[in-house]
């Protein structure tokens, strides 16, 4: 049994990559515990294993072995369907690239999330309008299409679809590697609100700036979190960019 | 387009020929064989028969405010006119008396201009009719004939045998007095129940072996069902590898949709979209894909079939040509039915790409460059 506080479980994770026959390993045994509120970064060199333990964590991909529990739910036991539901009411993503779909209105992006609900047009309307206030947007964005906004901007945007269905975990994948350091400023304060409201945040960086803004820092290596760090408050970007 | 049209000129040729009469059969003189009254007493004695009259007919030309205009002169006996060609009203005036052999009923387009619609005769006016003579040697010589005009039938339409449209009828007496006809061209047949056609039509043919022509319309419908029958067969078989293509050039084109996005499937993914989701998504696309091309199709392929339509189909036979112009049968099933086909196009074509796009694993389909 987990207990109460802890939101997310990760048990011996791995992950193999098999290109002919040779086999690499992308994680090779990831233990980690979340609890409820926290916020934590991940960070580590390029081909670590960052994005891979995000992307099993998400259930984007699946572990070839190990296990994921996530608010209690055993993730190896559900079915695709399940997994996508799990998905959906559980986590929200942030990327690097923002990924908003370019042909939609911004106001047609963060209700995506919704639509994958089922939830009727209607009531979509007020829970956006609150997304993108929440990620400190502006409602004139609405109408416009991603392409009209500026770097900053659309990665707010693409925040506000993560909350819009007030997921427990928001996982943030280099959410500032795109930004100028005013804007990635903007979104980790974004990510500090949201944590402060008891949102749990996971945020995969290479940016110590970025990294100290949180409540833990878990140093991955070849697969394995290798070890912890306490975050120094006063170098988070928040602090040293005026 | 295609069907419409088939379907226009085959339910056209149809009515047309079951509006002179089911029952109707004509017996035409050849020029190896005269009809004389004995035939006409041999037709009238069979158990078939319930009227037999016969007719004269030549092609002719009158002259009007508007140039030379070909017609065909007709003398017979207006009460089997009536009974052979059912709708054939009087617009204006009267039948003359079957003795008046100078008056005649004339055809709405021998009255009207076909083109402006401007009158040509009236009641009572006479009209001059040259009847062109092949004399040996070849020169074409003209009899005159003057005719009186004592009532307008109302349009009609093309038909098959008679041209109600373009043709002056005058009492049957008026073959040998007027028209200087020397012997019958035909005998028109009234049968007595539309049953008893086939059988005499094989008494005829039996009597007459192959010395006369039997035109018998019922027949000649059924002949034209099963060819407007095969032609739509053959519609319809060219639809079925049109609906191939469509169903190929569908599945390539939400094929290479599904690639350049497969990101995007990817971010939806993520964001809680299930397979089915994005499954049905890809397909309605491919309808909605396959309807907006259905629609310019459907469009394109009206405005076609009525131009060809509008072109109408030309039959000529030796110096006679009719110009059938049917309007194409566009019914709503015809629509419905190619709508149908439309979506079950957009369904087939867009099924392999939407199970490929529903099996992308999120984390493979965000990696995607």
């Amino acid at each position: 049994m987990l207990r109460d506080d802890i939101i997310l479980k990760a048990v011996n994770l791995k992950k193999a990559y098999r290109v002919g026959d040779v086999v690499t390993w992308g994680l090779r045994g990831v233990n980690l515990e979340v609890r409820r509120g926290e916020f934590i970064s991940i960070m580590g060199p390029s081909g670590s294993g960052k994005t891979t333990l995000l992307n099993m964590i998400g259930i984007l991909d699946k572990p070839t072995k190990g296990d994921i529990i996530i608010d209690g739910v055993r993730v190896s036991k559900l079915s695709s369907k399940e997994m996508a539901k799990l998905r959906n009411r559980k986590i929200g993503f942030v990327f690097q690239q923002f990924n908003l779909i370019s042909r939609l209105t911004v106001y047609e992006n963060i209700e995506l999330p919704l639509v994958a609900r089922g939830m009727k047009r209607h009531l979509r309307r007020r829970m956006v309008v609150d997304a993108l206030k929440m990620a400190a947007g502006d409602l004139t964005w609405l109408k416009k299409k991603p392409n009209q906004l500026s770097g900053g901007q659309q990665q707010r945007v693409a925040i506000a679809r993560a909350l819009v269905n007030n997921p427990a975990i928001i996982l943030a994948d280099e959410p500032t590697g795109a930004l100028d350091r005013s804007s990635a400023k903007a979104v980790l304060q974004t990510f500090v609100n949201v944590n402060k409201h008891g949102q749990t945040v996971i945020v995969v960086t290479h940016d110590p700036e970025v990294a100290n803004c949180s409540n833990r820092i878990l140093i991955i290596r070849d697969g394995i979190i290798v070890k912890e760090e306490e975050p120094c408050w006063d170098k988070c970007i928040i602090n040293t960019v005026k | 387009m295609m069907t419409s049209v088939v379907r226009g000129y085959g339910s056209y040729v149809e009515s047309q020929l079951l509006g002179l009469g089911q029952n109707t059969v004509v017996v035409m003189g050849t020029s190896e064989y005269t009809l004389t009254r004995n035939d006409l007493d041999y037709i009238r004695g069979l158990p078939e028969v319930d009227v037999a009259e016969p007719f004269y007919l030549t092609q002719a030309y009158i002259q009007t405010k508007e140039g030379r205009k070909q017609v065909y002169v007709y003398a017979i006996d207006y009460d089997i006119l009536n009974k052979a060609i059912g709708n054939l009203k009087l617009e204006k005036g009267e039948y003359p008396s079957l003795t008046d052999v100078t008056s005649a009923v004339i055809g709405h387009f021998v009255a009207f201009s076909e083109s402006t619609g401007a009158k040509l005769f009236d009641i009572g006016d006479a009209i001059t009719i040259l009847m062109p003579q092949v004399k040996s040697g070849g020169k074409v010589t003209f009899t005159r004939a003057t005719v009186r005009v004592s009532g307008i039938f109302e349009e009609y339409g093309g038909a098959m045998f008679v041209s109600p449209d373009t043709g002056i009828f005058l009492p049957e007496k008026s073959g040998k007095s007027i028209l200087h006809m020397n012997s019958w061209s035909g005998i028109f047949i009234i049968v007595k129940d539309p049953m008893l056609v086939d059988s005499l039509v094989k008494k005829l043919r039996s009597t007459y072996a192959g010395k006369v022509d039997i035109i018998a319309f019922q027949q000649i419908a059924k002949v034209v069902s099963s060819i407007t029958g095969a032609i739509d067969f053959i519609a319809f078989s060219t639809s079925l590898s049109a609906f191939a293509v469509a169903v190929a050039g569908t599945a390539a084109t939400m094929i290479t949709s599904v690639i350049e996005r497969t990101r995007e499937i990817g971010v939806l993914k993520a964001l809680g979209f299930t397979d089915s989701q994005v499954m049905w998504m890809i397909i309605a696309e491919a309808i909605l894909m396959s309807l907006i091309g259905g629609l310019i199709g459907v469009t394109l392929g009206l405005g076609g079939a009525f131009v060809m339509a509008s072109r109408g189909l030309s039959i000529s036979s030796g110096v006679s040509k009719l110009v059938i112009k049917a309007p194409p049968k566009i019914t709503p099933e015809l629509i419905s039915y190619t709508m149908g086909i439309t979506i079950i196009v957009g369904i087939i074509g867009g099924l392999i790409p939407a199970y490929r796009a529903a099996k992308i694993p999120p984390a493979v389909a965000l990696r995607y460059e």
